[in-house]
């Protein structure tokens, strides 16, 4: 699909919109669920004239449909992100049958420790998210110093991702010590855990090198930025999942479910990626007609 | 009746080898027809990709001072891109494009009255201000708020290293 249409077909509400909506306390006003094509293109351009308005449609959209410009890379790479997740709740779930019915056991051994496998895949939302953004504004894919300079100001659709990967990925799977216990999986994971890592297998193709090489490098240069992410504002498990109780039935026997729900239920990566991306074409756009 | 074939024989052999020893023509596509044989002629379009590098472009930004910050956002083939902020705040987006992988972006150029620096300005919509630098550059400032107006955009695109600009050769 071209990116008028993935625009175009995302939701004005629903679950995921209502959880990045739910993080509006982390980055006050930072996100507003831009969504619709031509909406975008008036509302970042800040401008009416409908002749000007499609001239900057009509290069966008060259640009994103140019391989050489890297703008649908960083796409592909947001979309996958969202889909390895799936597969990480159902592992995580398929784990917790084992651990509560005898007659499923052998699945333990089929399954990784929900706790890694859940630190493998916030890794890889940081690489996914490191990747993504070099393609999307010109840099080589494993510019990760640059990365790092840049995450630091991030705005709107990609400061509100960050909050979610360490919502959704950090605090809730694997509570308020996340930033301890990724760290601690990073330290030991060996090339086999990352080749494992239902993401990476999709993605590889789109990653700028070696997967192992890259959550160490990333971990490295933004691992306490992310760790710090949710004491410097005010996020804590108990806080997001009070929100979160908002709009999902959730009771206390449920609870150790919830990771693995809330992996099958979001796609805020590829929801938001498609925001970032657009914003980065159309910006780009206007300033080239 | 064996000689109508065998001129109609003939006549075939005739235009094969006619045929066949005809200089191939190339394809005329606006896109190679070498725009460097006609002198004054507006250059064909280039691929995105053999566009000048954004790397080399964002050396004709100006320098931020006071309480102005500028951050590159974008640095890719043909385009660059930089965010002006004023006390955290983004005021303006700053960006400079290489036209010959887009020339109608040049049309607007023709019309021009104003100058900057002695290079032609037009307005890009109600928000944008541009010079063409060199009939190639496109340096563009649009406001991001309502406090940077048209003058600032003007005032911010003559700090560019314009002459600097249109030196640039691949």
């Amino acid at each position: 699909m071209s990116i008028d249409q993935l625009v175009d077909a995302l939701p004005a509400g629903g679950l995921t919109v209502s959880a990045l909506k739910l993080l509006d306390f982390v980055v006050p006003g930072q996100w507003d669920n831009l969504t619709g094509f031509d909406n975008s293109i008036s509302r970042i351009t800040g401008e009416t004239d409908p002749e000007l308005l499609a001239r900057v449609r009509e290069r966008a959209l060259v640009l994103y449909n140019d391989p050489s410009q890297s703008y649908e890379r960083a796409m592909s790479i947001y979309h996958l992100g969202n889909a390895s997740g799936t597969v990480i709740g159902l592992a995580a779930a398929a784990h917790k049958l084992g651990e509560t019915f005898g007659a499923f056991h052998f699945l333990e051994s089929l399954t990784p420790r929900p706790e890694k496998a859940q630190a493998v895949d916030l890794a890889m939302k940081i690489v996914a998210e490191s990747a993504a953004w070099c393609y999307t504004n010109g840099l080589p894919g494993d510019s990760i110093s640059d990365f790092a300079g840049a995450l630091e100001g991030y705005g709107k659709d990609n400061l509100i991702r960050i909050a979610a990967i360490v919502a959704f990925d950090g605090l809730i799977p694997l509570g308020d010590a996340f930033a301890s216990k990724l760290m601690d999986s990073v330290g030991s994971l060996s090339a086999s855990d990352i080749e494992e890592n239902a993401f990476f297998q999709r993605a590889k193709h789109l990653l700028p090198g070696d997967g192992l090489d890259l959550v160490t490098r990333n971990m490295s240069a933004v691992g306490d930025y992310i760790g710090n992410f949710a004491s410097a504002h005010g996020m804590t498990s108990e806080r997001i999942v009070g929100g979160l109780r908002g709009f999902i039935d959730l009771t206390e026997d449920k609870m150790e479910y919830l990771g693995a729900v809330l992996d099958i239920s979001l796609n805020y990566m590829e929801h938001t990626g498609t925001q970032s991306v657009a914003r980065s074409l159309i910006e780009r756009a206007v300033g080239e007609v | 009746m064996k000689k109508i074939l065998l001129l109609l024989v003939l006549l075939v052999g005739v235009y094969l080898a006619w045929h066949l020893m005809r200089p191939a023509v190339p394809a005329t596509t606006a896109a190679n027809m070498a725009p460097t044989a006609l002198p004054g002629v507006v250059p064909a379009k280039i691929a995105q990709a053999d566009a000048i590098s954004g790397s080399s472009l964002n050396k004709a930004f100006p320098e931020a001072s006071g309480t102005f910050k500028l951050t590159f956002t974008q640095e890719k083939d043909g385009f660059a891109q930089a965010d002006l902020s004023s006390a955290g705040a983004k005021v303006a987006a700053l960006t400079v494009s290489d036209t010959d992988a887009n020339p109608p972006a040049r049309d607007k150029f023709k019309s021009a009255v104003g100058k900057i620096g002695g290079y032609p300005m037009a307005a890009v919509g109600s928000q944008g201000t541009a010079v063409l630098v060199a009939n190639r550059f496109q340096v563009q400032a649009r406001s991001l708020a309502p406090s940077f107006t048209a003058a600032d955009r003007e005032a911010w695109l003559e700090k560019f290293k314009l002459d600097a600009l249109a030196a640039i050769k691949k």
